[in-house]
């Protein structure tokens, strides 16, 4: 079977330049592809909409780096560490045309496009203002239907099949047999994708592959290409690999308050960095990263 | 039976939330005090509660607080890992979930909560966003708000409807197509808010040592606190110390 291994600045490459509709796989502040996206901030991809059904930090880090024209999400913060203030702040300037979602709603659009079916019921946007300000954009997701099996009221929700879907997981083979240990909660976004490129902490062999296949959660058909990309996901959190760190957070949750720091943010860790190794040198190098790597029992 | 013990609001509210959830339910949960109240109720009547995380994560027994429910700390010894869609898909939208807890930026006098933005005179403010709690608010069967009462929170009309409660009262919730709801109570530092069958809001108990007074001072709609009302229960001794020493020995969250 084909190798599908690619480096990630030629991973990257392959982001049309101006534009196309893309996913991530982060949550807050867990098992973001920060790698993916940082290297895409270097390359100065513009225009992209962006759907993630909870925003992680791999959302916020390319709406304030301008990267983004529109983003479809549910909602999204960097827990206790503060909140996705460069999100917020391009919503409230109307710099960004945002789409709100429930959870489930949008992570049914994902379902529907993985499956290959134009819509999906579900009525949870129901006398909600996220749906009143979908339909005042005349957004064509959305459609107030009544079922023709039970006489119900629901939203009948368009199917998504993003251009491109980065995730971060802890292992893969080269054929894009991929293992996610702890909640796989991106998993069907992943399987909609129609290109998906998932970075990992470690490429195996299909020998540990066929051993393993019962932890294989998203097998090879989905898969276009694998990055391997160690700490591909820091300063967020990969479950059995290494923790969050806490320190980096805590000081990015002061920068992103506002566009000046935050800039300065991008010119030294994002800009002023070749690639993923230099970023990790930045940050504080091995004496740091070795701090957060997971103990094997608890996960983090 | 009180404590002997000095126990703080968040104490208070912890152990009310926790008296609300019946042993066999099964519950969807965020960080903070739903997750503090969960957990003493798994600890004293109802330790068959099942405790659901959104991210996909099933009856953890969590020996560390976390930061949020995106930190692996919530995650750890738990029965399954699934998606979002095994949680919120299967569980919750199938009819599973007995009871949600939400909390938000603003609860109106329908129990309609807003946790998107709030309208200024500068414009519109975003925070964090709905993520599940339209979903829960849709589809739990009994629904539990925590908020703290200021007259800015507790108000006549949410400045954005993120999670229906009883939308406009009477039966309007019905009449939009969303699922029945068997029950809605708020609990704040000061009372319990619960509604009579037409969707009016009333106070069910004040929390002791609260004046009806300052009830009225810090909620932004009408209220009517009749002379005989009840007052909360203290929590015992056994709740005070699971929380104190065992629940969240950091007081991370019960102050």
């Amino acid at each position: 079977m084909k190798n599908k291994r690619l480096e990630l600045s030629e991973a990257v490459k392959e982001v049309p330049e101006n534009g196309c509709s893309i996913s991530f796989g982060g949550f807050a502040i867990t098992r973001n592809p920060i790698a993916f996206v940082n290297e895409m901030i270097r390359q100065k991809k513009k225009s992209l909409d962006i759907y993630q059904v909870i925003a992680g930090m791999d959302t916020e880090l390319l709406v304030g780096a301008g990267s983004v024209k529109s983003l479809s999400y549910s909602a999204g913060s960097l827990d206790r560490f503060g909140r996705f203030e460069r999100i917020n702040e391009a919503i409230n300037k109307g710099e960004i045309d945002v789409r709100e979602y429930t959870l489930l709603s949008l992570e049914m659009r994902f379902l529907a496009g993985s499956m290959g079916i134009p819509f999906i019921p579900n009525k949870s946007l129901l006398g909600t203002d996220m749906l009143n300000d979908l339909i005042v954009k005349n957004d064509d997701a959305i459609r107030i239907e009544i079922s023709p099996f039970d006489n119900e009221r629901y939203v009948y929700l368009k199917q998504l099949q993003p251009d491109i879907v980065v995730i971060h997981a802890q292992y893969a083979d080269e054929k894009g047999n991929i293992i996610i240990e702890g909640p796989s909660w991106d998993l069907e976004v992943a399987k909609s994708a129609k290109k998906l490129y998932v970075t990992v902490e470690k490429i195996v062999s299909s020998e540990y592959i066929k051993r393993h296949c019962e932890k294989v959660v998203i097998p090879s058909v989905f898969t276009h290409a694998v990055i391997e990309v160690p700490f591909g996901a820091f300063p967020t959190a990969v479950y059995k690999a290494y923790d969050y760190d806490s320190e980096f957070l805590t000081y990015y949750a002061k920068i992103n308050k506002n566009a000046g720091d935050f800039n300065n943010y991008l010119n030294e860790y994002v800009y002023g960095t070749r690639n993923h190794d230099d970023f990790l040198n930045k940050t504080g190098g091995f004496s740091r990263l070795k701090l957060i790597i997971a103990d094997p029992v608890s996960g983090y | 039976m009180s404590t002997k013990y000095k126990y703080t609001n968040n104490e208070l509210m912890a152990v009310s939330a926790s008296r609300f959830l019946r042993d066999g339910d099964n519950v969807v949960v965020g960080l903070g005090l739903p997750q503090i109240a969960s957990c003493l109720a798994k600890a004293t009547h109802a330790p068959n509660l099942n405790i659901i995380y959104e991210i996909g994560v099933i009856n953890p027994e969590v020996k560390e607080m976390g930061v949020g429910i995106a930190d692996p700390r919530l995650w750890y010894n738990c029965d399954h890992f699934t998606s979002f869609l095994g949680t919120m898909g299967q569980t919750l939208q199938r009819g599973m979930v007995d009871v949600g807890f939400l909390g938000g930026l603003q609860v109106d006098k329908f129990g309609n909560i807003n946790s998107t933005l709030i309208k200024t005179d500068l414009g519109k403010r975003h925070f964090n966003g709905s993520g599940g709690a339209a979903d829960i608010a849709c589809f739990a069967k009994r629904l539990l708000v925590i908020v703290k009462h200021e007259k800015r929170k507790l108000v006549e009309k949410v400045d954005f409807l993120t999670s229906v409660g009883w939308l406009n009262g009477g039966n309007s919730r019905q009449k939009e197509g969303l699922p029945v709801c068997e029950e809605i109570k708020i609990i704040t530092n000061l009372c319990v808010f619960a509604f009579s069958n037409d969707r009016q809001i009333k106070i069910e108990t004040i929390h002791p040592g609260v004046s009806k007074q300052s009830i009225i001072e810090n909620t932004g709609f009408e209220i009517d606190i009749p002379d005989n009302i009840a007052i909360t229960s203290e929590p015992t001794d056994e709740e005070i110390l699971l929380l104190r020493n065992n629940i969240d020995p950091m007081r991370m969250y019960i102050g």
